[in-house]
């Protein structure tokens, strides 16, 4: 009997496709992200208060620590603790994720089965959605970062040369965190109690990113262990970078902590990825 | 037919919901698990946030570690005291405005505004109940001294009059839903706002306190009751914390009949 | 003559809606100018039942019949008209007025999802101030008629959709109103759990003689239970009568339908051939023709069998909505 020739094969993960369609792709994604966001405008601005809270609150408190104790706190005064503060807001605000919330949803909705029958990753549609939502809130955003300057009188202390490397570390960290979250969010393929597990990790995160405190200030042993985690370089590093707190040294070993975690993160990513795979069909989606 | 109003029927119509919501949780016997891992969560939050603090400094705002320990006691046990009744019930109501079954309460003949507020207990979560007990007692023993009869009844009434006022400002929000349909995310405004509770809002620039006062109530759920709790708490703020009690429950009670009209759609 | 225990007299609800268009510019322009429409969802119209009537509401979705429902449970201010219940006026909730009537949603539920409905059905005990005696009576009545035994001790989640719509009827009665709303409650159902609730309707009104406001999309449930029959469409009502007087009026048709013993056979000459299948015909006639049609057919033709019959009340009711409220049935 003569063999049939075979089907070109192509496993889910193979990103094969062209720049210039992935580009066009990419606008259809947005175009539909901007459509549905605008529809929950009310719901943005309620998230974005949240967003803008947070480190608000953790500014004030380290102020009002500050003061008490003759005006700063291991080398940051009030204002140095503002310029912080309102700089991680900014960065926390362009590279977070909430996809880990969003997996857990779509897989027990069965949304999941519609994305797997698409010839493309969907990863991509995640990332296209997170973009747009950044873009939508930026225009609010902005003013309040203005309206937080003049309240809190914040000293920034950035240079020229940080501001260049803060670039490129934002996308890396943006990257980083991204697909960190997409990781985490797989895990909803194992477990239904992804939610306990997505609030581990932002304990983790509130502890070693640098929110609860700038790192500098922590316990020796707490900032020990940021040094062993992600969380320090991908949100605490370009905060850090930006304020004028490192050295070129430090920032160019930044850099090249954020591309080894990204590469320990990308390979986390397609083992658990194509594992989640396998395990959504053999229970059937 | 016995009459279908009256306080012994309100405290029936608790009574038979709080036994329902038992039975549904009893259903989901592992949530009792996940509830104390998220317990543990926040308490590590807390307690870790106030430890780093304690580092560099003696006191926060005049506030000693002991009393900012109760104030952590007082954010669980309110935040527990929330998510058990309160969220449940106008998270429901909610749905039910959007879902159109909401139709269900307002054929029954009670008051329907009862039936939306305690139709959920989620029993799991008080926990957190617990907790803020057990921290609280913690705290007093560190704080040590006397505690007098007027100090305890003012701690109580304190607290009483912060749930009041969270109720009703819950209540309020969540009658939005009568006029705008898509709204489920209004009451995340308080739970943003509510981890500012973690830290006493005297410490906060005026602007904030205001808002953190007037607008979100969150300084009598958590500030006001932990003043009173460590003995700190004077006369016109306590009578300020009813007065404002007084008012949101009615303020609650009219926007919720005014709800319902535009909900049927009664001319104005 | 006793006292309606429902009139309406030209109530109608008008809503206005905003529309707009497709497209990320039109979202963005509907942000500062939206576009408004007054819908008359009821338009205006007059009702009397009398206690112990089981009356079913006709039309298509949207026809206005759930808004009706709604007006006359209290749950909505109507625009225009009034309405009386029981001698209340229904959007005025007032207790007595609750504690009497019911009101059940096809695939809408009031049972509480994770427990058991013998569980949920405790909260309308103490809501309704039933005393033990008669909730136990009642309950044991209705799960004899509704066959719910086994059904009220599992979780509502793990029931099919008949089985909970009969757990929710049954938890809708249980304070044993005296009018019934039942809105679209077969809804979705499959043909055994329809009939069945179609039953219990029926004995329930025999035994209690309730008066039941039934709508529906569905013929099947009319036939079943209504004597009369009201058709309600685009806000007004077409119809109000029994299901005969619908028949006669707006299907001047019969179908006669004959099995030729000699094979095929073109039979257009006698009245419009709507169906052929084989041996089978099936002919369109007017209905003051049809004995002189069915004697000539018997006459000129081998003919194995032969009747007649209306046409299916669905294609009258969809004739009526084709037509309209001009009663142009001449043809």
């Amino acid at each position: 009997m003569t063999s049939l020739p075979k089907a070109r094969s192509r496993t889910i993960s193979r990103l094969s496709m062209s720049p210039l369609v992935l580009a066009q792709v990419y606008r259809a994604f947005f175009q539909i992200s901007f459509a549905i966001q605008l529809q929950y405008r009310a719901s943005m601005i309620i998230w974005l208060l949240g967003i803008i809270l947070r480190p608000v609150i953790y500014l004030v408190v380290w102020s009002t620590v500050a003061r008490s104790t003759g005006g700063s706190v291991g080398g940051f005064t009030p204002e140095d603790f503002a310029a912080y503060y309102i700089i991680f807001m900014v960065v926390d605000h362009l590279t977070f994720t909430w996809i880990m919330w969003e997996y857990d949803y779509r897989i027990r909705m069965g949304d999941f089965s519609v994305m797997l029958l698409r010839p493309i990753h969907p990863v991509h549609g995640d990332i296209a959605d997170n973009i747009a939502y950044k873009l939508l809130t930026l225009v609010i955003l902005l003013p309040v970062v203005a309206l937080l300057i003049w309240l809190f009188t914040p000293v920034f202390q950035m240079e020229w040369w940080a501001v260049l490397t803060f670039i490129p570390a934002l996308g890396l960290s943006f990257l980083g965190r991204f697909l960190l979250g997409w990781t985490l969010a797989m895990l909803a393929f194992w477990t239904t109690r992804i939610a306990a597990l997505n609030e581990s990790f932002f304990v983790l995160e509130l502890f070693f990113a640098g929110r609860l405190a700038p790192l500098a200030i922590m316990p020796v042993f707490l900032q020990s262990a940021a040094n062993l985690l992600p969380f320090k370089w991908l949100v605490a590093f370009p905060v850090e970078l930006l304020q004028g707190l490192l050295t070129p040294r430090e920032a160019l070993f930044g850099l090249g902590m954020q591309l080894f975690w990204l590469g320990i993160i990308l390979v986390m990513m397609r083992l658990i990825w194509q594992a989640g795979i396998r395990r959504y069909a053999a229970f059937g989606g | 037919m016995p009459p279908l109003a009256g306080s012994m029927q309100v405290l029936r119509i608790i009574a038979i919901s709080l036994r329902l919501s038992v039975l549904v949780e009893l259903e989901y016997r592992a949530n009792f698990f996940t509830q104390i891992l998220q317990s543990i969560l926040t308490l590590l939050v807390s307690l870790g946030g106030l430890y780093i603090v304690f580092t560099h400094t003696e006191t926060l705002g005049g506030w000693l570690p002991a009393e900012l320990v109760a104030l952590v006691g007082i954010f669980t046990l309110m935040g527990g005291v929330i998510r058990v009744v309160i969220q449940p019930g106008m998270q429901q109501f909610m749905e039910d405005v959007r879902r159109g079954t909401l139709d269900f309460k307002l054929t029954k003949p009670a008051d329907a505004q009862l039936l939306v507020s305690v139709q959920r207990f989620q029993i799991w979560q008080g926990i957190d109940i617990v907790i803020g007990l057990i921290i609280l007692g913690v705290a007093a023993v560190q704080l040590g001294g006397v505690v007098g009869g007027w100090q305890a009844l003012g701690f109580v009434i304190a607290l009483l009059s912060g749930v009041a006022i969270v109720y009703s400002f819950w209540m309020i929000l969540a009658c939005i839903s009568f006029w705008a349909v898509k709204v489920e995310n209004i009451l995340v405004i308080f739970q943003a706002m509510y981890q500012a509770g973690r830290w006493p809002i005297t410490i906060y620039p005026l602007w904030l306190r205001s808002i953190l006062t007037f607008l979100v109530p969150i300084a009598f759920a958590v500030t006001v009751p932990a003043t009173a709790f460590v003995g700190r708490l004077d006369w016109p703020t306590l009578l300020g914390a009813i007065a404002l009690a007084i008012v949101l429950l009615l303020a609650a009670r009219l926007i919720w009949l005014v709800g319902i009209r535009q909900y049927s759609g009664a001319s104005a | 003559m006793s006292q309606p225990v429902i009139q309406l007299q030209q109530l109608g609800k008008h809503y206005t809606i905003h529309e707009r268009e497709a497209g990320t510019m039109a979202a963005v322009r509907s942000l500062f100018k939206r576009r408004q429409r007054v819908v008359k969802a009821v338009d205006g119209i007059d009702l009397t039942l009398n206690p112990g009537e089981v009356v079913g509401f006709l039309g298509a979705n949207g026809a206005g019949k759930t808004t009706t429902l709604k007006m006359l449970s209290g749950l909505l201010h109507p625009t225009i008209g009034q309405a009386q219940v029981l001698g209340f006026q229904p959007w005025k909730r007032e207790r007595e007025f609750l504690a009497n009537i019911t009101l059940v949603m096809g695939q809408r539920n009031q049972l509480v999802w994770d427990i058991p409905a013998a569980d949920s059905f405790e909260l309308n005990r103490v809501i309704f101030r039933i005393p033990p005696r008669q909730y136990r009576e009642t309950l044991d009545e209705l799960v004899e008629l509704l066959d719910l035994a086994e059904l009220i001790r599992k979780p509502v989640r793990n029931l099919s959709l008949g089985e909970r719509m009969k757990c929710e009827i049954a938890g809708a009665l249980l304070h044993r109103p005296q009018v019934l709303f039942l809105d679209e409650p077969t809804l979705g159902l499959d043909v055994t759990a329809q009939r069945r609730i179609r039953r219990f309707i029926a004995e329930y009104n025999r035994r209690h003689q309730a008066t039941v406001l039934l709508t529906s999309h569905y013929m099947a449930d009319v036939e079943a239970l209504c004597e009369r029959v009201v058709i309600i469409d685009h806000g007004k009502i077409l119809f109000d009568g029994d299901l005969a007087a619908l028949v006669k009026r707006f299907s001047p048709h019969k179908t006669i339908t004959v099995e030729l013993a000699a094979g095929r056979q073109d039979l257009s000459a006698y009245g419009e051939v709507i169906e052929v299948s084989g041996a089978h015909v099936s002919l369109r006639v007017p209905q003051a023709e049809t004995p002189e049609v069915a004697g000539r057919l018997l006459a000129d033709l081998p003919i194995t069998d032969l009747t007649v019959a209306d046409p299916p009340i669905e294609a009258i009711i969809d004739e009526i909505f084709i037509r309209g409220a001009s009663n142009d049935f001449s043809a």
